[in-house]
């Protein structure tokens, strides 16, 4: 009593093949980690804080990041990918941003911090499809902070923004000046990094209101001294 | 620092690395209560006897019911309360969100992996919500519309910050006490250029249901620009072009709403009915094969499916033979509704009514009449309690089947219970034309006619005696019972009597084999309540 699939006669189409090989590896990876944090578990507490262990425990973050943004932008293609907003209390949100980097931030002895301009306040977001924005560029400033990383939101003319900074040595220039190359997806020529930056583009264009739509924005004049990506919501 | 030392928590995982090592980060935060199953159909048993404070459900558990299906069956038999913490734990969880109805949406996602900080800090977010919102959740759970209102009322004024939370508790309060009013600005307030998708949909939910078709529609294909992936505003579109009388337009909406979300058993048999009604019987047949496999894991069963499979397989190629896949196939249907509900006879005589007239489209007569022959047997002593358009069907088929006297006596008790709608009337009367089927209920009619004049003038004892008259020469017609006990009810108000107090329960009696579909189901249980009340 099988039915007969929607797609038949069309042939395997390749992307789907990639949809559903991602998530087969994204179940795996999540199973890695968990088999991996349990070994570390038992380890007595000197052993467990190794390089090695930080950098098996950041690596599978940013692969998991990667596939994360790889389903995302087959789902963007498709037209597939669920768009729910809803109002989103910031400090709860980059709260739980910054707790998804706990271990590693700790590792590498970085200083995680929060800032939201005004107490309680909320945004109107799909604090999924944003969080995992927020994931990779955390995922990235990691790489690049010497000792601290910041997320704060605020509310420019109606508009949320989320900025993500550290106090490595910024963007380069060449980054900045052509951004809306990278966010384009035009100029995709440093891997994972443009990457990021144009699935971040398309989810903030994904929120929009009164016809205008979200974007993100590059800078090197954060609070910190280093590289500031923020995410602006309409 | 918040104790979580007194919390009970389930977790339900198919993998045992990953149940253990959330146990393990449960343990760091101090929870001593755990269990942990690899099954939905474990987390519906233990539920049956544990209040969990916090279950943390995997989303695809494999062959049994996903973690949506749980949720749902738990909040449908109210073995969740409204206090519980329900997780939805994903590898993915935009696949999750679509399926998730949007009136049975878990607390919240979370995805996989995930680590203890990670887990403690959303924990901690939503028992700290649950906590603020527990006059509201405590009235929810009493089912006190009122009182729900009142607690989100308070909760706003006090803390502002909370408003957000308590909206969706009290727009379901306000719809529950009818108050369309306060409903309607509640919910436009939220749909303004910031749009909350729940919000969207049961404003245009609530515009529809009042006949504000256009203002629905429009509202509906706004929501649709913003939020494509949202099953239910297709749900909505549909029913407005079938209001309309546009079911082909409605069948295409529940199609785009199918291919979103393809495992909503309810959206499947709702196509399924549509494209039957549109003669697109390949889709219809799709459509009901979907939700019969869907229901092999849903609370929300229901043989009706099976037999709509097995009616749209017999019709799909016109006249003519069966093939023998298709033949098979109707066979292997029916013969589940006959394992699966064998102690129902009235389905299994339509499930065999069903078979027979596969068979003798195909040419297979004496089987046919085997069928027909078992199908008679088990409606000797039928009881209606079938919706009216059931019961015709089933006297069409037998009569095809050579069954007249059966088909006969099948119409004589659907003429007896809905004889006064004359629309039905004119349905038998096109199968028969025996006088005694048809002129049975005349005289019954007509006191009941008078009956309900006299019930206008307020005239109640006269009105009684007459419903009373046309009640005992047909026991089973509903409207005629439901008079007589309201006619009852009526003069009980003014002085309670035990005797007639008696009787009204007994007239009741006589209508509860109504289906729940019957338009005056509503009128019964109100009815039912006011005597149960005295």
């Amino acid at each position: 009593m099988s039915d007969h699939d929607e797609q038949s006669g069309e042939g395997l189409d390749f992307s789907t093949v990639i949809a559903s090989t991602v998530h087969d590896m994204k179940n795996s990876l999540a199973m890695l980690m968990q088999a991996y944090s349990e070994s570390l578990a038992s380890l007595p507490p000197e052993l467990s804080g190794s390089r090695e262990h930080g950098v098996m425990e950041y690596e599978s973050l940013r692969l998991n990041g990667m596939l994360v943004q790889m389903l995302g932008l087959y789902k963007l293609q498709v037209n597939q990918l669920p768009l729910r907003p809803a109002w989103i209390e910031l400090d709860d949100f980059l709260e739980a941003q910054l707790a998804r980097h706990n271990n590693i931030l700790r590792a590498r002895h970085i200083k995680g911090s929060l800032e939201v301009e005004e107490e309680g306040m909320l945004g109107y977001f799909d604090a999924e499809l944003v969080g995992s924005v927020v994931a990779n560029v955390i995922n990235n400033s990691i790489r690049y902070a010497r000792s601290a990383i910041q997320l704060h939101a605020s509310m420019r003319d109606g508009q949320l923004s989320i900025a993500i900074s550290d106090d490595g040595e910024g963007y380069p220039p060449a980054m900045i000046e052509r951004q809306s190359d990278y966010v384009m997806g035009i100029d995709l020529s440093t891997g994972s990094t443009g990457l990021g930056l144009y699935f971040g583009e398309r989810i903030a264009r994904l929120h929009q209101r009164n016809g205008v739509q979200g974007h993100i924005e590059l800078s090197n004049d954060g609070p910190l001294g280093g590289g500031t990506f923020r995410i602006w919501l309409p | 620092m918040i104790d979580y030392s007194n919390k009970r928590v389930l977790i339900a995982d198919d993998f045992s690395g990953f149940r253990s090592s959330v146990t393990g980060m449960l343990r760091q935060m101090a929870v001593r209560n755990v269990d942990a199953v690899a099954t939905g159909e474990e987390t519906l048993a233990l539920c049956r006897n544990t209040q969990y404070d916090v279950i943390l459900h995997d989303y695809n558990l494999g062959e049994g019911k996903n973690g949506q299906q749980v949720l749902e069956e738990l909040h449908h038999t109210k073995r969740i309360s409204p206090h519980c913490i329900f997780v939805m734990v994903t590898a993915e969880s935009s696949q999750a969100m679509v399926m998730a109805a949007l009136e049975c949406e878990p607390d919240a996602y979370l995805t996989k992996p995930f680590n203890r900080a990670s887990l403690e800090q959303r924990l901690d977010k939503l028992v700290q919500r649950k906590a603020a919102l527990k006059p509201v959740l405590e009235a929810v759970s009493r089912n006190d519309p009122q009182a729900v209102v009142d607690a989100c009322r308070t909760i706003t004024q006090e803390q502002p910050r909370l408003a957000t939370l308590c909206q969706r508790y009290l727009a379901d309060a306000l719809a529950q006490l009818g108050q369309d009013a306060e409903l309607e600005t509640l919910l436009s307030g939220l749909v303004g250029d910031r749009p909350l998708p729940w919000a969207l949909v049961a404003l245009a939910n609530h515009l529809r249901a009042r006949g504000k078709l256009d203002e629905a529609q429009a509202l509906y294909e706004r929501g649709v620009e913003l939020f494509p992936m949202l099953p239910a505003l297709f749900d909505g579109l549909a029913a407005i072009h079938d209001a309309r009388g546009d079911s082909l337009a409605a069948q295409q909406c529940l199609e785009q709403g199918v291919r979103i979300s393809p495992h909503a058993l309810q959206r499947q048999v709702e196509l399924g009915k549509l494209a039957r009604r549109n003669d697109d019987y390949a889709k219809a047949a799709r459509a009901f094969r979907h939700a019969v496999g869907l229901g092999r894991n849903s609370a929300f069963r229901s043989p009706e499916t099976h037999l709509q499979l097995a009616a749209t397989l017999t019709e799909q190629d016109g006249p003519g033979v069966i093939n023998s896949k298709v033949l098979l196939e109707i066979r292997q249907t029916l013969a589940e509704v006959d394992k699966t509900w064998k102690d129902d006879p009235t389905l299994i005589a339509r499930s065999n009514l069903l078979q027979g007239s596969a068979l003798i489209k195909n040419g297979q007569k004496s089987e046919a009449e085997r069928y027909a022959q078992m199908a008679s047997e088990r409606l000797e002593g039928f009881e209606g309690s079938l919706a009216p358009d059931t019961v015709l069907d089933m006297a069409r088929q037998l009569r095809d089947l050579g069954r007249a006297d059966t088909a006969d006596s099948v119409l004589s008790t659907c003429a007896e219970m809905y004889g006064d709608d004359p629309a039905i009337l004119e349905q038998i009367a096109a199968q028969t034309d025996n006088p005694e089927i048809l002129k049975a209920g005349e005289q019954a009619k007509t006191c009941n006619r008078e009956g309900i004049k006299c019930y206008q003038q307020k005239h109640f004892p006269e009105a009684l005696e007459l419903f009373r008259q046309a009640s005992a020469s047909q026991p089973r017609n509903i409207s005629y019972a439901l008079n007589t006990a309201q006619s009852l009810l009526q003069l009980l108000a003014q002085t309670p009597d035990e005797a007639l107090k008696a009787e009204c329960l007994r007239s009741l009696g006589q209508a509860h084999n109504m289906p729940t579909s019957d338009k005056r189901y509503e009128r019964y249980q109100k009815l039912r309540r006011a005597a149960d009340a005295l």
